[in-house]
């Protein structure tokens, strides 16, 4: 160990390539495209039930990111066409996920637009499915024994409905859902979109093994 | 330094040190396979780049529309299946245009009735019809319009060359007819070409199943322990993605699927809920709700499928995998025959693409006779999103008259 000047320089300055190569060009990049036309601000209610989604850590088991055709068979499976960066423009930080436990949810409004349906799976996703593995969030509700005025009920079939009283939303179940029922970025992306274009093939994606089979 | 400055006295705290040395050969061979790996990687993933521009700038060109084809081959994709390759139409169903008084008014009136459709009789070539004649609003681009209607008057309009209509002329008139609706039949028609023959009168609209309450109250609102069909299907049964599209579906086969929803032997955990809860008769009355309702179409081509393959399949089928057309079972453009067979038209892509895969790995087994399952397998991955893409794009299937519902699923019964 006898250069220590020249050696911390050059790690400094490969450190500070690296920066400005993955950091600092994309976000230029990234922050100069305007939000597109068919994408609006949340309200208010949609942006605190945005921080509920983060705060229950929903970003473990649900990506925010559809593939291309090319990749895998997302459009396929009604999770909308492939996502480009400026459809993120009012999401800070972004939910992009990488675990795909549950479906992708970045529009999820689209196929499932229900209010009453993302309430019953909230407060038990095995009312719905008896095989899910999605947690319940039952403390986002309450029991009650009759229903106030503006009260929302949430519906349940009689197996998962308590013996008496009704089971209602709170604030934060409503806000949750009105974020979920705000996930929509099905709008035509601009055709200068940004995003990935790497990994897939002209023959589509891979067959599934059960494809494989037949 | 300091062990250095006396070499014959070795350093208290011996440290060891090395000379300079060149770099050993096969850390440099490491070195360069390395990078000539990374080369490879670049220029493989250049290759999936590649495809994947393309698929966006065909994509981007399918929604522009910017090459509209020739006159003669839009007929032939979108009207020769009804009113016949040759314009004589079908005795009874389809009105023709050779000789027709409608098609001799010119161009314009043509664009128009592309644009909004025609329900309700109609009087042409000394014969009386009562058919649905679909809107292509939806289907066709303004430039694709005007060549279809000037193309349609030059070839059996024996007048004047039908001063052309231009894409421009049809996007004023897109404008003009959006919120009008279908043509009510020869009477309508008849207040634009005063030179139409005398027009039967349209019958007084019947009591739709829409002021039934109880239906109302399932579709809008729901029940205590399940969601409306409302607020998954859409205000007016347009669906989205994989929620398929109910409008103009045939009322015997959407009663069918809720029977079979509830009897599991189709599977769809949501739907199976909302069907568990509903009697024989409220079905029926669903079905010939949805059955009648009308709704623009919201779908389209999103799954990047080959459009021309698409058509190919749907209009001809493929017998080198032994598919048969899907319009043969389907019916012309895709709008169903009633009772047994649905309406793929305007369809959303994703749902029918799903449908396609559920019934090709036995997930979705509920079709008679396994139809649906033998032609579902024959086709690839690639071809269920061509196919898919192209009915997405088709017009929407016109709703059956609230009367003639009824005596089919009375028939049914
Ligand atoms: C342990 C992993 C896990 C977590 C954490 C989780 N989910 Fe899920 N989620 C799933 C699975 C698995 C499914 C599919 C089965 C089902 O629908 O219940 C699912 C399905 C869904 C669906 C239905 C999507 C569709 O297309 O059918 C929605 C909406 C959803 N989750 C929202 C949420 C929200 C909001 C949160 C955070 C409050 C959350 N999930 C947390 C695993 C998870
Ligand atoms: C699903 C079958 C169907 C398709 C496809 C179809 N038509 Fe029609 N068309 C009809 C029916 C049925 C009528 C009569 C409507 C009525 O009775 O109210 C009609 C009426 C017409 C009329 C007015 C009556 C006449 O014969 O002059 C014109 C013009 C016409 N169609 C043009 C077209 C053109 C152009 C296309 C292709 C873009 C087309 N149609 C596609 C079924 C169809
Ligand atoms: C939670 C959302 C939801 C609700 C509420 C809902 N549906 Fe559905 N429905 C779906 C989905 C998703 C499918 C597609 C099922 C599949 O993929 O097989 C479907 C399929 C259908 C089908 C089969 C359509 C076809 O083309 O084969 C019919 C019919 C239907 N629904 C009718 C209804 C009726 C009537 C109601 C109200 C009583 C209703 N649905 C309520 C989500 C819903
Ligand atoms: C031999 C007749 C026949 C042919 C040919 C045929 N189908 Fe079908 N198809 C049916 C029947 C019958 C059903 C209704 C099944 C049921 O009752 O559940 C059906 C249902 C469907 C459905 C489900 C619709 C819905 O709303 O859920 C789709 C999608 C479909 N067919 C696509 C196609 C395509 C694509 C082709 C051409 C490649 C095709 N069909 C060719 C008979 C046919």
């Amino acid at each position: 160990m006898n250069r220590y000047l020249p050696l911390s320089i050059l790690a400094l300055a490969i450190l500070a390539f690296a920066t400005l190569m993955l950091v600092i060009a994309p976000g230029i990049q990234i922050n100069a495209r305007p939000a597109p036309e068919g994408l609006r601000p949340y309200t208010e209610a949609e942006a605190r039930g945005r921080e509920v989604y983060v705060s229950l850590g929903c970003l473990y088991c649900h990506s925010q990111q559809p593939r291309s055709g090319d990749q895998a068979p997302d459009g396929e499976r009604g999770w909308g066409r492939p996502s480009v960066a400026e459809d993120y423009a009012y999401d800070q930080p972004h939910q992009l996920g990488t675990m795909r436990t549950g479906p992708d949810l970045l529009n999820v409004s689209a196929r499932l637009p229900s209010e009453g349906w993302h309430l019953t799976h909230l407060y038990q996703p095995r009312a719905i499915f008896d095989w899910s593995i999605m947690p319940s969030y039952p403390y986002l509700f309450d029991h009650k024994d009759t229903a106030g005025p503006g009260d929302v009920v949430v519906a349940l079939p009689a197996a998962h409905a308590p013996a008496d009283g009704v089971i209602v939303a709170s604030q934060k179940a409503l806000d949750l859902t009105a974020y979920l029922v705000a996930l929509d970025r099905t709008y035509p992306a601009p055709t200068n979109g940004l995003r990935d274009h790497g990994y897939g093939s002209s023959e589509g994606p891979e067959p599934t093994p059960a494809e494989e089979a037949r | 330094m300091a062990h250095k400055s006396d070499p014959k006295r070795p350093a208290e705290i011996y440290e060891p040190y090395e000379e300079q040395a060149g770099v050993p050969l096969p850390v440099i061979w490491i070195a360069i396979a390395l990078a000539f790996w990374g080369v490879l990687m670049l220029y493989d993933t250049g290759d999936s780049v590649r495809v994947s521009l393309n698929d966006r700038a065909e994509d981007s060109e399918a929604l522009a529309n910017v090459t509209p084809d020739e006159g003669a081959s839009l007929f032939e994709a979108n009207c020769a299946t009804c009113h016949q390759p040759d314009g004589e139409g079908l005795r009874d169903a389809v009105p023709p245009l050779a000789g027709s008084e409608v098609v001799a008014a010119g161009p314009g009136i043509i664009a128009r009735i592309l644009l909004r459709g025609i329900d309700g009789p109609l009087t042409v070539a000394d014969a009386t019809y009562d058919g649905h004649m679909p809107s292509f609003a939806s289907a066709l681009s303004d430039a694709e319009i005007a060549r279809l209607a000037s193309y349609v008057t030059t070839r059996w309009a024996n007048g004047p060359d039908g001063a052309a209509s231009s894409a421009d002329d049809v996007t004023d008139l897109r404008g003009e007819v959006a919120d009008l609706g279908s043509f009510a039949g020869g009477m309508e028609l008849a207040r634009l070409i005063p030179s139409l023959p005398p027009q039967p009168p349209m019958p007084a609209p019947s009591a739709a199943p829409r002021d039934d309450a109880d239906v109302l109250q399932l579709v809008f609102a729901g029940r205590d322990e399940v969601w409306s069909c409302a607020s998954c299907h859409g205000d007016l049964g347009q669906g989205d993605e994989t929620t398929p599209r109910l409008a103009g579906l045939p009322a015997a086969y959407i009663t069918k699927q809720l029977h079979d929803f509830r009897e599991g032997t189709r599977v769809n955990e949501s739907m199976h809920l909302v069907a568990s809860g509903l009697t024989k008769g409220e079905m029926t009355a669903l079905g010939t709700y949805f059955a009648t309702l009308r709704v623009p179409s919201n779908a389209g081509a999103v799954l990047s499928g080959d459009l021309a393959r698409g058509e190919e399949l749907a209009l001809q089928g493929d017998w080198s995998i032994g598919v048969p057309a899907c319009f043969t079972c389907h019916g012309a453009s895709g709008f169903g025959v009633a009772p047994g067979f649905p309406g793929l038209a305007a369809q959303h892509a994703p749902y029918t693409a799903a449908q396609l895969a559920n019934w090709a790995g036995g997930e979705r087994h509920n079709d008679p006779l396994g139809l649906m399952a033998e032609i579902s397998g024959a086709l690839s991955t690639q071809d269920r999103r061509a196919v898919a893409d192209y009915l997405a794009t088709r017009p929407p299937v016109p709703a059956v008259a609230a009367t003639m519902t009824r005596m089919e699923t009375d028939d049914d019964q």
